[in-house]
């Protein structure tokens, strides 16, 4: 029970961990805006195509953050390692 | 809401087990309502006149809408394929729509987007061995031949992307709206999860149609074109 228990708490940190990634995706999708707001700033008359080219690579910058919650929704819900942790803790 | 795709009943096909699960009858159910509408539309395009009022004006305001936009990611070559992105639009924004009602929407389940991934898929191979024929092949051995496997590589990770980024989205706002109806008592339960299922549901379920439907138009035609 005691090995399950540390299991647990070690796949915890490990999710939080994964999820640590959402700092430097937030990061890149602000440049991304503010240099989109800028442009448009500019050039209002491009607004619409730099408005739907901004969209899209802020949907290309968020593939990884997506990634890093897939990683720690999977480690939480349907770990499969959780046997061999346990048995190699207790 | 619970986190797990529920199991509705197991179909025994000659020894081998079919799980019909929540996400399939939640498709049905969307895919039942769409083709309905779709049949409504057919019988009252029968009365359509030659100018628009009413009725007749949203539905030519949507069509032309989706037209314009596809023209202009797909190009004047492959417009005629834009049907078949239009289906998917309607089919994946009605699908977000349907958590509103406290249902699972079948794509916050990796089925789904799995599955429309891998149309887009198909679709680039076909397309491109339609359209450029042995230089699509050829495309791969660019710029020469040791490069295959990363080219195979670069070319199976698109759809990869392409269905974890819808999933990913459609799931976390599952996940934060099942916690906020696990973890509150009853009284906040009636109306401020409505503006938790406008941004969730309405705002990113719009926003991430979009994106999959543009993105799969710029792939199908950089396979194309």
């Amino acid at each position: 029970m005691e090995a399950l228990a540390k299991a647990i708490g070690l796949i915890h940190i490990a999710a939080s961990i994964a999820l640590l990634n959402g700092l430097l995706t937030t990061f890149g999708q602000a440049k991304i805006v503010s240099t989109a707001i800028e442009s448009i700033a500019r050039q209002p008359e491009a607004a619409d195509s730099i408005r739907s080219a901004m969209f899209v690579g802020l949907a290309m910058a968020e593939t990884s953050g997506i990634y890093g919650l897939l990683i720690a929704i999977i480690m939480l819900f349907a770990n499969p390692l959780v046997n061999q942790l346990v048995s190699l803790i207790g | 809401m619970p986190l797990n795709v529920d199991n509705i009943w197991i179909l025994d096909i000659f020894g081998i087990e079919v799980w019909i699960t929540e996400t399939i009858v939640n498709s049905w159910i969307i895919m039942a309502i769409l083709i309905a509408l779709a049949i409504f539309i057919r019988i009252k395009m029968r009365k359509f006149k030659e100018i628009p009022t009413g009725f007749q004006n949203l539905v030519e305001a949507g069509v032309e809408m989706f037209h314009n936009f596809a023209q202009n990611t797909l190009g004047e070559k492959l417009l005629y394929i834009s049907p078949w992105f239009f289906s998917i639009f309607v089919f994946i924004f009605s699908s977000s729509l349907f958590s509103i009602f406290g249902l699972r929407a079948p794509t916050a389940d990796f089925a789904t987007t799995g599955a429309f991934a891998l149309a887009t898929f198909i679709l680039m191979i076909v397309l491109g061995t339609r359209h450029k024929k042995g230089e699509y092949i050829k495309s791969y051995f660019e710029p020469h031949f040791i490069f295959f496997p990363l080219n195979l590589i670069g070319e199976l990770a698109k759809p990869v992307s392409l269905s974890f980024r819808l999933f990913g989205n459609m799931l976390s706002g599952t996940i934060i709206l099942t916690l906020y109806y696990s973890l509150t008592p009853i009284f906040v339960q009636i109306g401020i999860p409505a503006f938790f299922h406008a941004f969730f549901d309405v705002f990113f379920g719009a926003i991430q149609t979009y994106i999959f439907v543009i993105i799969s138009q710029m792939y199908v035609k950089t396979a194309a074109d």
